[in-house]
């Protein structure tokens, strides 16, 4: 009890469900609400309450030890961040309480904050305060965060004139020398280039050394191996799993295969149809999860139907691991027009050869009818696609040859040109 | 939201608790207190970003009241021969423009600043009674450089200010208040419902043909004087040209009504804004 860094008790909460129409609700639109309500029933006014109100976290318990290194996993939408924003105090609970100690420095996005307009030097000191350092301390720690931002000679350039990449590091530089006891950090090691990247891993293993608490949220299950000894696992709200590592990401893995996809929603036209099993087969019809740049995959979806499913379009989505949705397969698009499926059976798709670049990936199952419902939308699981260069941070989302045609100066030889875009 | 610093139990570090709110007093201004250095940093963004956009510089805290006052000019001066209580009429309307123009400004930003700022908001946590209090205070600015002018102005057509002038301190406080009384309310509603952006300007319009600007108090008839003067704005500005100009008597009454206005808007104001703000992050 006595070296906890944080501490959760029964922390709960609560929000609306919010139609995306009445988000910015209209002042009309409230008060036509409030009077519709003054003739309701008690009992109508309850159940609506009821059905418009969902947790996104209930009664979380736990306690992180000063210099404990702690991994947050879920699927989207499991509550991660809700706690991260509970725990950063930019919203509050509705049920329970979190005792904290020590200074929390909080990187839910790295950069929010920076101004535009403003020169490199200035959102330093900007950035520094709302992440709350004095101005004295952003001051004293000036040069080494412009060191570790590698951007001296642009410091006096207004930022939006930075690449993105020096946006992101000059802002966790930033974050970096805040020196916080503990430390939340929402994906940002995900951004910028590998070598970067490295650093950041890095520095986070000099404050592990230093005794600071991190707490980690990821879908990279790789830097949640490498820097977490421990993993809290939500699951719709709640925490399903607390303890070692490797145990959790096992039970994480097991449960978001074939788990509905966050934006599936059942109440809109049922769930009519579902996937009980998903594979990836290569061209000899072997079960793998690598596949190699230029490979065609095969994914078997084995379906089970509640009745006759008129005029189904199943898509299959591939979501890169940083969640940039990368493509869609669609039956009907593709023109197989299936004029009902029922019962149990297997579908098979035949990609072409795979142009996605280098990285890890999601496959995503939806199921459509005619008139654009979502009847099913489920987590296929993950591949890779394996190639030695193309890498997503430099060649994008995917990679085709293109034709090259150069009207060369004399002096130039062609074939020197082609050697140089080899 | 609450946040309540314990005394700690040995050297270790401070330990911040996250709860549910207690009740509607529940203020904790000492949290702005402990951020008062991101209110001056974001303070002097909003100057900084406000002068590096515009081309012209700080030159529109001149030229912004400026041509409002030649438009007054030819159209209440010239055409409409108002009088101006023995006031060269654009040193008149000036000296009423200036402190409505900051007034404007000022309850404009506070009502919208949240808005503006929604993704530190959404993404970072502070008191967020500081964007408010940023609000009001950054465009001091403005009227500081616009006031140099009046005093130019004012030695050109010879008329030489009296130690009143310094009253313009005080009665520059009374109408920061003022607007972040207004802000106060303005800006959570706006968090809410976005109508406000829209109905502001319109507002504020309005507002001003009811305040003394581009006539003097003497125009409006006796009968209805007292009416008028509910307008907390009436103090300030009469007040204001009583300060500059030396002339007349002071409105106390007047400035009274500012004061209960601001005691009430704004004691209402910080605990609607307190109650409203632990939602703005979900919300907005």
């Amino acid at each position: 009890m006595d070296d906890f860094a944080i501490s959760a008790r029964g922390v709960g909460k609560r929000y609306k469900r919010l139609q995306r129409s009445e988000r910015h609700d209209s002042v009309r639109d409230v008060i036509a609400a409030g009077v519709r309500d003054m003739f309701a029933s008690k009992q109508l006014r309850n159940e609506r309450n009821v059905r418009n109100t969902f947790w996104a976290l209930r009664d979380a318990n736990f306690e992180i030890k000063r210099g404990e290194n702690v991994g947050i996993i879920g699927l989207n939408g499991a509550g991660k961040s809700t706690l991260l924003k509970l725990l950063s105090r930019i919203t509050v609970p509705t049920t329970g309480s979190i005792r904290i100690r020590g200074r929390l420095g909080a990187l839910l996005e790295v950069g929010t904050g920076f101004h535009a307009e403003l020169t490199g030097r200035e959102n330093v000191f900007l950035y520094g305060s709302i992440l709350g350092m004095s101005r004295k301390e952003v001051a004293a720690k000036f040069d080494a965060i412009i060191d570790f931002a590698e951007i001296e000679e642009f410091i006096d350039t207004p930022v939006k004139r930075y690449s993105s990449g020096m946006y992101v590091r000059l802002a966790f530089a930033v974050a970096a020398h805040l020196d916080p006891d503990i430390l939340l950090l929402d994906e940002v090691l995900a951004v910028g280039d590998f070598a970067f990247q490295r650093k950041c891993m890095n520095f986070a293993k000099q404050l592990e050394r230093k005794g600071a608490t991190i707490l980690f949220v990821s879908h990279n299950m790789f830097s949640i191996k490498t820097m977490c000894h421990r993993v809290i696992y939500l699951k719709k709200g709640q925490i399903v799993f607390d303890g070692p590592t490797a145990e959790g990401l096992k039970l994480y893995e097991a449960d978001s295969r074939l788990a509905d996809v966050p934006w599936f929603d059942e109440s809109e036209a049922g769930r009519r149809i579902s996937f009980t099993d998903v594979q990836f087969v290569n061209a000899r019809g072997e079960e793998t999860t690598v596949f190699d740049f230029g490979e065609r995959m095969g994914v078997r979806l084995r379906y089970k139907t509640q009745g006759r499913v008129e005029r189904p379009d199943i898509r299959v989505g591939l979501d890169r691991d940083d969640e940039t949705h990368c493509m869609t397969f669609s039956s009907l698009t593709d023109g197989v027009a299936l004029p009902y499926i029922e019962g149990e059976g297997v579908i098979e798709l035949r990609t072409p050869p795979l142009k996605l670049v280098s990285d890890l990936y999601t496959c995503n199952v939806v199921v459509r009818d005619a008139d654009g419902h979502m009847l099913a939308g489920q987590i296929g699981g993950r591949f890779h696609v394996r190639h030695a260069d193309f890498s997503a941070s430099v060649w994008g989302v995917f990679h085709e040859s293109g034709e090259w045609r150069v009207e060369a100066a004399e002096s130039v030889q062609l074939s020197e040109v082609r050697d140089g875009v080899g | 939201m609450t946040a309540e610093a314990h005394p700690a139990p040995t050297t270790a570090p401070q330990i911040v608790e996250i709860r549910p709110d207690r009740g509607w007093l529940d203020l904790d201004l000492g949290a702005v207190w402990r951020y008062r250095e991101l209110l001056v940093v974001l303070m002097m963004r909003d100057i900084q970003v406000l002068y590096k956009q515009a081309l012209l510089g700080a030159a529109w805290a001149i030229l912004q009241p400026l041509f409002a006052v030649a438009i007054f000019t030819i159209v209440f001066g010239y055409f409409a021969r108002m009088p101006s209580e023995g006031i060269p009429y654009p040193i008149f309307a000036f000296a009423g423009v200036l402190p409505w123009t900051y007034f404007a400004e000022a309850v404009r930003r506070s009502g919208t600043g949240l808005v503006t700022d929604a993704e530190l908001v959404r993404k970072v946590y502070f008191p967020r009674l500081i964007m408010p209090l940023a609000n009001v205070i950054s465009p001091l600015l403005d009227f500081c450089i616009a006031f140099v002018v009046l005093l130019i102005m004012m030695a050109i057509y010879g008329i030489a200010p009296s130690a009143k002038i310094l009253l313009v301190i005080p009665l520059m406080m009374i109408s920061a208040l003022l607007a972040l009384s207004i802000g106060l309310w303005l800006g959570p509603i706006n968090v809410r419902f976005r109508d406000i952006k829209h109905t502001l300007p319109f507002i504020i319009q309005i507002w001003m043909y009811a305040s003394p600007i581009v006539y003097p108090l003497s125009m409006v008839p006796e009968q209805w004087q007292g009416l008028y003067s509910l307008n907390p704005m009436v103090g300030v500005i009469e007040g204001f040209r009583w300060a500059v100009f030396d002339q007349g008597e002071p409105n106390f009454g007047a400035l009274a009504i500012s004061g209960t206005v601001i005691v009430v808007l704004l004691a209402g104001g910080l605990i609607f804004f307190r109650r409203m703000e632990r939602t703005f992050a979900d919300v907005i």
